[in-house]
């Protein structure tokens, strides 16, 4: 990712409507007994198209943000979503997928990630109360929605970020695979 | 070469923010409630509240939309519990209601008994009505005692407020009783206080309404007052029915100047269409005149 102030505004403007939509609309819509979380999600969408290092800072970022207004404890989640934010820009960076399909499986694993993350952390820091088991159903719940969730948020956020990116892994793996001309035999490989 | 210099990069990228979470989180729970995260906390949750506010108005139609989804989805499921649930209540309200009403039938042979001017020692036996055959012709009840209970044919039964019927045929365990509203029967009775003796028949089709017949003209009979069995003992024939047990109260009296007799219409206190429980007399009250009763 380029390191302008367009992108810091650009990252920062979707940070701030993905953590609104998710504490005004998302959190309250339950559905089967969990709800979608659109956080991850953004900052997954983020380290997958601008690297690691912009993966941490993102998740680093939403997490405070995350934190500040919820009113939960502070460096929490900013803990788990720099992990994340690692994770999925190091997939991009050392696979270098370009798969029209993969924020989906990407999505779930950083979704997955950070369900169970934020749960290990939370008992880490002593949630002093008895869990219930169905806080497994609502991780999975979660998860699923998410599936569902992850195409369009990624590519909502590839549109917001491209202007920025320095390398757009749909561009690239468009270039790869360009059709090229056939030769006289009809075989490519023998344009004589 | 470079790449390794970029791998590098990453990693102290993700060591510093990993760190800076780690002081946060620690500076998080080191400070006191007015320390700076605390305060920034709240500074941001204020800063925050009118844009959620018109976040959560704006987004409201959305949440319905997925909320009426929800319940939609989750409708099938609550109105099957529910239907369960249903079946299960009115399950035990009718055996509620079928106590309560029991209850009140047993109670008022209590009170029956109690009752002043009722023959005592008659060693009643109570018995459930296990069958009920009643047709405008022929009212008649099956009770589940029998002769092993000391039943035995042409005894008196009662039921809650006043006369039944009479028992006409037994077995070991069963019993069988003619209702004072069959077609057949017919009780030798007595209004009280005035003491004008006639005969108990039925109103076939009516249950609820009696004829007091035979009621001679010169003693009149006013609306409101008991019929009671009357029982008469004389040389050749005995009652079946001890004197004193309540059978109606008085409704209308039909006056016709030509006919010698007055026709009383009576209602019986007994609700001969709900009988629950009965009580058969199994011995005649010791010591006491009896009336006569016109049998079929």
């Amino acid at each position: 990712m380029i390191v302008a102030p367009g992108a810091f505004l650009r990252v920062g403007a979707l940070l701030l409507l993905a953590v609104l939509l998710q504490l005004s609309a998302l959190s309250q819509i339950g559905i089967a007994g969990g709800h979608a979380d659109v956080v991850v999600l953004v900052v997954a969408a983020v380290a997958y198209y601008a690297g690691s290092i912009a993966g941490c800072a993102t998740g680093f970022a939403a997490g405070f943000l995350l934190d500040l207004a919820t009113g939960a404890t502070m460096g929490a989640s900013s803990l788990v979503l720099t992990a994340i934010g690692y994770g999925v820009g190091g997939l991009r960076e050392l696979r270098d997928p370009s798969h029209g399909l993969l924020p989906i499986p990407v999505g779930a694993a950083a979704t997955a990630a950070w369900v169970v993350g934020f749960a290990a952390v939370s008992f880490m820091l002593d949630v002093g109360a008895r869990v219930s088991p169905l806080v497994i159903r609502e991780m999975i719940v979660t998860v699923l929605l998410n599936v569902l969730l992850a195409l369009p948020v990624f590519t909502g956020c590839r549109k917001l970020l491209r202007p920025v990116l320095t390398r757009d892994p749909l561009e690239v793996r468009r270039r790869r695979e360009a059709p090229r001309e056939s030769g006289p035999l009809g075989l490519r490989g023998l344009e004589v | 070469m470079h790449d390794r210099k970029a791998v590098r990069r990453r990693r102290a990228a993700l060591a510093v923010f990993v760190a800076l979470s780690v002081a946060v989180l620690t500076a998080y729970f080191g400070e006191s409630d007015g320390g700076f995260f605390h305060r920034l906390q709240r500074g941001a949750q204020e800063g925050f509240a009118p844009i959620e506010t018109g976040a959560t108005t704006a987004l409201k139609p959305v949440r319905d939309l997925v909320d009426w989804a929800n319940d939609t989805f989750d409708a099938k499921g609550e109105n099957k519990a529910l239907k369960e649930e249903v079946e299960r209540l009115r399950s035990e309200l009718a055996q509620a209601q079928t106590a309560r009403r029991d209850g009140r039938q047993l109670r008022g042979l209590v009170r029956l008994h109690r009752r002043e001017g009722f023959p005592q020692g008659t060693e009643p036996v109570t018995a459930r009505v296990i069958a009920r055959s009643s047709t405008s012709w022929f009212s008649g009840l099956k009770v589940d005692k029998g002769s092993g209970d000391g039943i035995k044919v042409n005894q008196p039964v009662i039921a809650s407020g006043g006369l039944a019927g009479k028992i006409t045929r037994v077995t070991g365990g069963t019993a069988e009783v003619t209702l004072i509203t069959d077609g057949s029967s017919a009780v030798s009775a007595q209004v009280m206080p005035a003491g004008a003796a006639g005969v108990v028949k039925p109103e076939v089709g009516n249950p609820r309404d009696m004829l007091l017949d035979f009621v001679e003209g010169g003693r009149r009979v006013t609306e409101g007052t008991t019929v009671v069995t009357s029982g008469f003992k004389s040389s050749k024939v005995e009652s079946l029915y001890p004197r004193g047990i309540p059978i109606g109260r008085v409704t209308k009296v039909d006056l016709d100047e030509v006919e010698l007799f007055q026709r009383v219409h009576i209602r019986p206190f007994a609700d001969l269409e709900r009988i629950d429980y009965v009580q058969v007399l199994t011995r005649k009250p010791p010591g006491v005149q009896t009336a006569g009763v016109i049998t079929p």
